[in-house]
């Protein structure tokens, strides 16, 4: 269960990433974070992985509690989260199978565990016959693909996608969609944030509407609208 | 941890230093002129230390009793000053002794020989061994206020020399060293910095699935001490092989002059250099992720 309780995060420089946000996700779910630019869809996303702490208010995943998370409970916590990026992050020098096996190597896999495991997530994705491929070879859809193999390598219970289709053309997009399906269906609860429209309003899941840093609306089986300016 | 991640540890300290072989060829060679520097220094005094030591067994102050003094007295003192501070032997020695030392030791002398014969000039006295060689002076003058005392001749010089001189060169030692041992900590830190600029990429996914910080140090700390390692083996190879050239050629042509023995010199080099490579490459590893690598 994720858990955000009067969550206000403000930069340094002053701007207000997000401003008294509470909102609970269970697990299994799929959230949709939708909402202008600069709203702070992000901001909220860093939050839950730990890359940002909130400047009040309380962030709890599952039994982490990420204001007070140290350096040592931090790795744990990403070992239950696979996130993904609109940029995929990908390492240019390493094969398709050479990435997503790097997740596992560098939490201490087994080779044995890694040459079972990774397959299986190459087929999942769709790249099994891609594994020796390098990233610059791979369609914009297939190295988000490879993006997700990479999150869903470690076995996440929350999966966080920031804008995962940012880049793809809307057919590409709504198979990246249609995977994330996959992937809550399997069990993991979905977090993304996004601007495609029509894919939202096909999903008919639950969206969670921000502005400004503070929720606006939130819908079990919303529709992505927002009140432009 | 496990064996795998000791294996990708390996691996990645490797393939870094293959990536920037350039640089790191650059700090290997910085670590093998610190720690060159540091071995002939080790060298010298092991050395120094050797002749202080087999000096040190040498006669070191030499008692001379006034004419005319009986036996009796003689021995008195003796007796006492076998029990002052400082005094690890006392033997003594009469004028007809002395003589005959003297005898031997210049076997060409006539002249001398037929002098020494119609009336032995010299004196009774004793042949002082000291415990160490600052004891010297002192011993010295203790026993030229003794009035049956003739004077006292000491040839502890030598060896007060050396021991000063091994002060000056252990200081002179350090400080070079730690010159040496900046400018190497600075390369292998830059070395470092760009390891970890290198492998930005691999470092920001590592730490999003959740690698320990440990974890993402470890090639870097073993990039460090490779570098350190390396560069004490070569230091320690060029001067054991110098050594080796010097004793050989100073047993033709010092044959006199007492080297300490390439063994006992080889195995401090490689200790000093060994502790020094690698206390350098793994200070340096630490303070580059300290700085340039959040994790
Ligand atoms: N690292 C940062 N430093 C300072 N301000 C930031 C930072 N990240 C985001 N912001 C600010 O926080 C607000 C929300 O940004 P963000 O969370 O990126 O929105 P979104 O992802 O919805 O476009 C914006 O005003 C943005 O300028
Ligand atoms: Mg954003």
């Amino acid at each position: 269960m994720i858990r955000l309780e009067g969550v206000t995060k403000r930069y340094p420089n002053g701007h207000q990433g997000l401003v008294d946000v509470s909102m609970t996700i269970h697990r299994g779910e799929f959230v949709f974070l939708v909402g202008p630019s600069g709203a702070g869809k992000s901001t909220l996303i860093r939050l839950l992985y730990g890359e940002e702490r909130p400047t009040t208010g309380e962030v709890v995943i599952d039994q982490f509690r990420l204001n007070a998370l140290n350096w040592r409970q931090l790795p744990r916590l990403r070992r239950q989260l696979g996130i993904v990026f609109q940029d995929v992050k990908l390492l240019p020098t390493r094969t398709v199978f050479q990435n997503v096996a790097f997740a596992m190597e560098v939490v201490g896999a087994s080779r044995k565990d890694i040459h079972k495991r990774v397959p299986q997530v190459l087929e999942l994705v769709g790249l099994a016959r891609r594994r020796d491929h390098y990233p610059e070879e791979l369609s914009g859809g297939e190295q988000q693909r490879l993006g997700i193999a990479r999150a869903l390598v470690n076995h996440p219970s929350y999966v966080l996608a920031d804008e995962p289709t940012g880049n793809l053309d809307p057919e590409t997009a709504a198979e990246i969609m249609k995977l994330f399906q996959e992937i809550n269906r399997r069990g993991a609860t979905v977090v993304m944030a996004t601007h495609a429209r029509e894919l939202v309003n096909q999903m008919q899941k639950r969206v969670v509407v921000i502005e400004r840093g503070r929720i606006v609306r939130d819908d079990a089986k919303g529709v992505y609208a927002y009140e432009s300016k | 941890m496990s064996l795998n991640s000791i294996g990708y540890w390996i691996r990645e300290a490797g393939r870094s230093l293959w990536r920037n072989s350039w640089m790191a060829l650059a700090s290997i060679s910085t670590v093998t002129i610190a720690l060159f520097v540091l071995a002939v220094f080790v060298v010298v005094s092991v050395n120094v230390n050797h002749v202080t030591g087999l000096l040190e067994n040498e006669v070191e102050i030499r008692v001379f009793i006034k004419p005319h003094v009986d036996r009796r007295r003689e021995f008195l003192l003796m007796r006492e000053a076998e029990n002052w501070p400082g005094v690890r032997k006392i033997q003594f020695f009469t004028k007809q002794e002395a003589a005959e030392a003297l005898k031997e030791e210049f076997p060409d002398q006539r002249t001398l020989f037929q002098l020494l014969q119609k009336s032995n000039p010299l004196f009774d006295g004793y042949d002082v061994y000291a415990r160490t060689p600052t004891a010297i002076p002192p011993l010295a003058r203790r026993f030229a206020r003794e009035p049956i005392v003739h004077n006292v001749v000491y040839q502890g010089t030598v060896v007060r020399r050396l021991s000063r001189l091994a002060t000056v060169l252990k200081w002179a030692g350090w400080v070079v060293e730690a010159l040496l041992g900046l400018a190497t900590l600075l390369i292998i830190i830059n070395t470092i910095r760009l390891a970890v600029f290198a492998r930005r990429r691999e470092i920001q996914v590592m730490r999003l699935v959740g690698a320990t910080s440990w974890f993402i140090r470890w090639p870097f700390i073993l990039e460090g001490l490779t570098i350190g390692f390396i560069g004490a083996l070569v230091a320690d190879a060029a001067v054991g092989l110098g050594y080796h050239w010097v004793v050989q050629q100073a047993a033709i042509s010092l044959p006199f002059w007492p080297m300490a023995a390439f063994r006992v010199v080889l195995v401090h080099t490689t200790v000093f250099t060994l502790a020094g490579g690698l206390v350098v490459g793994a200070l340096a590893s630490v303070i580059a992720l300290h700085r340039f690598l959040r994790v």
